[in-house]
């Protein structure tokens, strides 16, 4: 089970029941999961393919879309930032 | 160094003050407060509201405080930033720096606030009578930030 948050935009498309999902046996990266959102959420997957999507894992900014995924893990999605 | 991340309305001048009372051993402070307006390009606005990614959006901006902090060699630096439903004529952000001198505190609250439009992980969405829409950095904010990280930016 892992946790995923959809942050400003993302979180008005994302559907419901991806907030707490079990992966599928394949989805085992971070670039599996984005390819599997795809085909759960493809309205969404597409919107963050067409921005500045950040993904934070465990609450530290990741570039590397190779890492694996662990149970308990929280994924969260960050389209652009406007503060101030 | 202070960052706070708060969902009420906060006085900046008040703020201000208490951060900077008591000392004497700067030559300077320098702050910003951004506000909410009533209409932007054109269009009213009723209402801002910003989200937080929790525990991450204060983690973040205590990151690049520290990093201007180290970069100005300011004596103490403070952000205040709201987050939830904002209102026209509410403060929305206070950035403020104590230099011992002017020079150095001007620059770390510019360099602050460009850091601040483009990475600090907030997420603003305008209401007005026509409907709400999501803010996001101009292409004038993402070259801002691109000018601050150039060592260079700010020297004084």
């Amino acid at each position: 089970m892992v946790r995923l948050v959809f942050l400003g935009k993302f979180g008005e498309m994302a559907p419901a029941d991806l907030s707490e999902v079990t992966l599928p046996g394949g989805v085992r990266t971070l670039s599996d999961l984005q390819a599997w959102l795809g085909e759960k959420a493809p309205l969404l997957a597409r919107a963050m393919a067409a921005t500045r999507t950040r993904l934070v894992l465990n609450q530290e900014v990741v570039h590397d879309l190779s890492r694996v995924l662990v149970s308990g893990d929280e994924i969260a999605f960050l389209p652009p930032m406007s503060g101030g | 160094m202070q960052v706070r991340i708060i969902a009420e309305a906060f006085d900046p001048q008040a703020e201000a003050a208490a951060f900077c009372a008591g000392r004497d051993d700067t030559g300077a402070l320098v702050t910003f407060c951004g506000y909410c307006r009533s209409a932007n390009k054109g269009a009213a606005v009723a209402e801002l509201r910003l989200d937080q990614y929790e525990g991450f959006t204060e983690k973040e901006i205590t990151r690049i405080v520290q990093e201007v902090a180290g970069r100005f060699s300011c004596p103490d630096l403070l952000v205040i930033h709201r987050v939830g439903v904002i209102k026209p004529g509410e403060a929305i952000v206070l950035v403020a720096a104590l230099g011992t001198h002017r020079a150095n505190a001007f620059e770390a609250v510019k360099i602050l606030m460009d850091y601040l439009k483009t990475d600090a992980p907030l997420w603003k969405k305008e209401t007005g009578p026509s409907g709400a829409r999501w803010v996001e950095p101009r292409a004038e904010d993402y070259a801002r930030r691109q000018q601050a990280d150039k060592p260079e930016a700010g020297a004084a």
